[in-house]
């Protein structure tokens, strides 16, 4: 993490995810060496774990719970990962937090969604483009077009929730 | 919304909720709608719900686009990992190939050295075959000042023989006249010639007859000898071992040892 720590938890709380993908592609290989000393994890499951434990610290950040970036990443994120392990929490599954079956169960029926579906609620809602950008991101003829299959698509993820 | 706790139904108001939220309104629209949300209950708590709804939507977009992203450069680094590791396979795969093959390359070439070395040291249990191995040749008279003012052609034949060129020796020692050299003289350095040459069926022709006349002469023993390689040379073994042994015995032939060498290696038995 080369940015101030104080603009790396900025830029994720809006959207830029860069960081903890960086983070990812730079500690993989020793934090399944630290699991397999650690706990005997295979190397695939050492994965795993530091992509559960990446999205937990990103929820973190995104609502709110995290208001503090950790002086010491590489430490917070390991000690994330022990307490997951220590918890047995299954894999794919967040640690327990405020509001988690909510959204665990709105997660999962966004999953449900067709992939256009998914990808129009994601430039809008968590990219933060506008109908003419959506549009032309996703090969709508217009900007109406664009905001209808938006309205389609939350209704759709509305009605799956209900 | 959630499965835990009952919450207002949105349909109702879903048009207009997400008209307001997407900035979609007129002014007045707007400024209409903001009163209704402060005077209308249920309007207000499916506002907070619709809320509560884009932010959970917002959160799960981008938790699933973080996830889709670490999974996919997941993948990407296992196939490199995966690439890195066939190519070190491969790498050492083919250092074993050229370090076997080396080896098996040493191992030839001393095998080579040794038979090299097996069939080329002299051996006295496995004696020379080769005429030429026992062959003691005869150079011919000396070519002397008073042979060259004498016999100038005889001379010229003599010189070319003793220098290798066969034919042209014998070429010259055609244009030689028996009369002034003498015909067992003739006879005899043709054969000598010939046998040289390497063509003993001819030179056997020209030996053979040398001493006709008088068989105890010094020519006539010496021709023996070469009548005897002669016919080594051309593989007619019973007739060289029949002849190199009246050589062997004959104790005024000055081929008598070359003779008996040869006889005694016992080459001549079998070949």
């Amino acid at each position: 993490m080369s940015a101030p720590l104080a603009e790396t938890l900025t830029q994720l709380r809006v959207g830029n995810q860069k960081s903890l993908v960086d983070f990812y592609q730079r500690s993989r290989h020793l934090f399944a060496r630290w699991a397999q000393r650690k706990y005997q994890l295979a190397a695939p499951q050492a994965h795993e774990l530091l992509q559960d434990t990446l999205l937990d610290f990103y929820d973190q950040v995104a609502d709110g719970r995290l208001t503090l970036m950790p002086a010491d990443l590489r430490a917070h994120v390991y000690g994330m990962a022990q307490q997951r392990l220590a918890a047995h929490v299954p894999t794919h599954m967040p640690l327990p937090a405020a509001e988690a079956s909510r959204r665990q169960h709105l997660l999962a029926q966004f999953n449900q969604l067709g992939q256009d579906c998914q990808q129009v609620l994601t430039y809008f809602y968590f990219r933060g483009y506008n109908f003419e950008k959506m549009g032309g991101k996703m090969g709508f003829p217009n900007a109406t077009v664009a905001r209808r299959q938006k309205s389609n698509c939350l209704r759709k993820l509305y009605e799956l929730l209900k | 919304m959630s499965p835990l706790t009952p919450s207002p139904d949105l349909r109702p108001y879903i048009d207009e909720l997400e008209r307001f939220a997407d900035g979609q309104m007129t002014p007045e629209e707007q400024e209409a709608f903001e009163l209704r949300l402060e005077q209308e209950d249920a309007l207000a708590e499916a506002h907070a719900t619709y809320e509560q709804l884009t932010a959970d939507l917002r959160w799960a977009a981008g938790h699933n686009t973080l996830r889709q992203r670490l999974q996919s450069l997941d993948e990407r680094m296992n196939e490199r990992g995966d690439a890195l590791a066939r190519a070190q396979s491969l790498a050492k795969a083919r250092q074993r190939r050229v370090a076997l093959l080396s080896s098996l390359g040493a191992v030839v070439l001393v095998i080579a050295a040794a038979a090299a070395w097996y069939f080329t040291r002299p051996s006295p249990a496995r004696p020379d075959r080769n005429w030429e191995a026992y062959y003691q040749p005869d150079p011919g008279p000396a070519v002397t000042t008073g042979l060259l003012h004498t016999r100038p052609l005889l001379s010229e034949a003599l010189d070319q023989y003793q220098a290798g060129h066969y034919p042209a020796a014998l070429h010259s020692l055609g244009r030689v006249s028996p009369t002034s050299v003498g015909a067992d003289t003739l006879l005899y350095l043709r054969g000598l010639i010939l046998l040289r040459q390497g063509q003993g069926n001819a030179a056997q022709l020209y030996l053979r007859r040398v001493g006709e006349q008088d068989s105890s002469s010094e020519l006539a023993r010496r021709a023996r000898y070469h009548l005897g390689m002669a016919y080594w040379q051309a593989r007619e073994l019973t007739q060289a071992r029949a002849e190199l042994g009246t050589v062997a015995a004959d104790s005024l032939n000055p081929y008598r040892a070359s003779a008996r060498q040869a006889i005694a290696a016992g080459v001549l038995q079998a070949e």
